[in-house]
């Protein structure tokens, strides 16, 4: 419980919404905006990204709390400062990681002019609600709570590691429109979650009961799904394990499909709108399942003695092997091995940019060409939505941009993100085109980058690519 | 996995560590989380009648009766190491006219050796005229050790004299207040 609680804190940092990249969406200078909209400009003729290195993304966050707000030196004792904090968040709040490494990626124009692009990542994703009633009762016990029901819907908790494949084409179809399409093949490593849960638990006085109190379970319905779990625990050492996940990302696992979709279109010579849908796709889990579920009500009053005339040596009742039985048969523990498919979460994105400022680029050449056309600027400014599809609803995120190219190989585009919980979240990303190589550097809640424990979130991409451009 | 996740992840927790510091905080204060519920739980209860004081086949008094459950959870590893306290708490009604002696003996599982005992005297009612006695006893400190190796209890109710006319019940009711500290 202990070691819970800490990982629980430590995944400081979020109130950014996990996964939203909001400061490389519509980064035509970064090849892996593609992975954000494939309906997405492309300036480049053909990009390889540096293997392990063209795409790193970090994401660990939790809504409500600070690493600060617990751990904070000189202020009494630390338990005190938990327990506030269990008090003040709400079933709501919840703790989020993620993580995306680029292993593979590349991309080229073919002679239809069509934008190939495809490559493999990994990606490990987490995400708990906060079950407050659990922790106000692991917290404080039932003493103080005789007749509050705990409510056990409260659990909700999901993470897998999966490595997806995917593969995807891009094209101009007019000069304004430009879309897009990106199929994914998800190979999925280890996935858990404990999400449609319900029941209540609690301890009221029994006023013509048996004894003192009634411990009462209520319709509980609490159950894990796990895939890839169960033959794990077979292997001996870090080795094998290390082997048999490599192993499941080779397809060696569960296996899904799903796909991306997304346009760009041009109103005119200075605005741009674009959305992409991501991930809209399923997983099946038959290898390696193990769903655990604890289903029924019980209630518990103590074990009642009957003093049962007994002659010499005559054992009594076994009271208690009859209670462990009885609750066994009625909420008792199911392992049940039947596979299960889960939809993978949903992102979408949509966005405006309006440009302003003095052309750059080949936008200037082709003005004469095509009057009503949009051109390229130095400068533009717009703003965009994120949204996550999670267990307990769709996540919601609102980000404006203020974007300048600064000379030829050096452009950076600031944000500015609300979402429900925080509103101070200022990022900034950099990219910077030197020769062939294409660098960028992205990170947000930059106001809290003086003393990170006071962030809720940490955000970070990085990544390095070999680009070369349509005049190399 | 090895060399995908981890490092990786430790190799940009390095690189915001560099751009960007962590101020007035100590992670070492993990180690002073400490857990401290206090759990309410219902123990043992009976309903004895004066007749079961009676053999029913000889017709003599039997002035002891003698029942005897297991605790399991009370001696397994996650209670040894986290019960800090326990209150009893015995509430006895009583429309028998006589006193009973009610002693709690605990013992360990294998050879019923006796680890902890306590008892107590509950004073007579009547039919018409219940009684109620209350009987609380906190074990804690190093007694909270013998609490702790026991399995089983076993519960001893003596009258000390009984015969056929003799009419009441005898009840009981009782929970612990178990502090833990995990």
């Amino acid at each position: 419980m202990r070691t819970l609680l800490i990982c629980l804190f430590a995944f400081w940092g979020g109130t950014s919404i996990a996964q939203n990249k909001q400061l490389l969406y519509g980064m035509d200078e970064v090849p892996q905006h593609l992975l954000l909209n494939p309906g997405g400009k492309v300036s480049q003729k053909v990009h390889i990204g540096i293997p392990l290195l063209s795409q790193l993304h970090v994401n660990a966050g939790a809504s409500g709390i600070a690493a600060y707000d617990i751990f904070q030196e000189n202020a009494g004792d630390i338990n005190d400062r938990i327990r506030t904090a269990i008090f003040d968040m709400e079933a709501e709040d919840f703790f989020t990681a993620t993580e995306q490494l680029h292993l593979l990626d590349f991309g080229w124009r073919a002679r239809n002019e069509i934008y190939f692009s495809g490559g493999v990542y990994q990606e490990l994703d987490i995400i708990s609600y906060f079950p407050r009633d659990l922790a106000i009762l692991a917290w404080e016990g039932n003493r103080d709570y005789i007749g509050y029901p705990f409510d056990l819907g409260e659990l909700n908790v999901s993470g897998e590691m999966m490595t997806v494949y995917h593969f995807g084409a891009n094209k101009a179809l007019t000069d304004a429109l430009t879309v897009g399409v990106r199929a994914k093949l998800y190979s999925s490593m280890i996935q858990f979650s404990s999400t449609d849960n319900q029941g209540t638990f609690v301890t009221e006085v029994s006023e013509d009961g048996d004894n003192i109190y009634r411990h009462r379970l209520i319709d509980a319905d609490v159950s894990l799904q796990t895939a890839g779990f169960a033959s794990l625990q077979e292997l001996d050492g870090a080795n094998a394990v290390t082997s048999e996940l490599l192993g499941r990302s080779l397809f060696g696992g569960n296996i899904g499909v799903g796909f991306d979709i997304g346009a760009t279109y041009d109103i005119g010579r200075n605005w741009t709108v674009s959305g992409s849908i991501l991930d809209a796709g399923v997983t099946f889990y038959g290898k390696d399942v193990e769903t655990y579920q604890v289903n029924g009500s019980y209630d518990l009053s103590g074990i009642e003695l009957i003093f049962p005339p007994l002659g010499e040596g005559e054992e009594t009742i076994p009271y208690y092997s009859n209670l462990e039985d009885d609750i066994e048969e009625r909420v008792g523990l199911d392992t049940i091995t039947n596979g299960y498919t889960r939809l993978r979460p949903l992102k979408v994105n949509a966005a405006v940019e309006y440009r302003f400022g003095l052309p750059v680029g080949s936008g200037a050449a082709c003005d004469c060409k095509n009057l009503n056309g949009a051109i390229d600027t130095n400068q533009a400014i717009g703003g965009q939505l994120y949204t996550i599809f999670r267990p307990k609803g769709p996540q919601l995120a609102a980000t404006a941009f203020y974007y300048r190219k600064l000379w030829q190989f050096l452009s950076a585009k600031a944000t500015y993100t609300i979402d429900p919980y925080s509103f101070s979240n200022i990022g900034l990303g950099v990219v910077a085109d030197i020769g062939s190589f294409n660098m960028y550097l992205a990170a947000d809640n930059l106001l809290w980058y003086n003393n990170l424990a006071k962030a809720k979130s940490v955000s970070l991409q990085l990544g390095l690519n070999i680009k070369i451009g349509e005049d190399d | 996995m090895k060399f995908i996740t981890i490092p990786h992840i430790a190799a940009v927790a390095v690189l915001l560590m560099c751009i960007s510091c962590v101020k007035d905080t100590d992670f070492d204060q993990a180690e002073d989380i400490t857990l401290t519920p206090v759990v309410e739980l219902d123990l043992i209860y009976f309903d004895l009648i004066a007749e079961d004081f009676i053999d029913p086949e000889t017709e003599l008094p039997t002035l002891t009766l003698r029942d005897t459950t297991e605790l399991r959870f009370l001696d397994d590893s996650f209670s040894r190491e986290s019960i800090r306290r326990a209150d009893f708490y015995f509430e006895f009604t009583n429309s028998i006219p006589r006193e009973f002696e009610v002693d709690f003996t605990f013992l360990r599982g294998s050879n019923n050796e006796s680890t902890y005992q306590t008892a107590t005297t509950v004073i007579a009612g009547t039919p018409q005229n219940p009684q109620q006695t209350i009987f609380e006893e906190t074990v804690e400190g190093e007694t909270i050790d013998d609490l702790t190796r026991a399995s089983k209890v076993v519960v001893s109710v003596t009258i000390p004299s009984a015969d056929a006319s003799l009419e009441g019940s005898l009840n009981l009711q009782s929970k612990t207040t178990y502090y833990l500290e995990l």
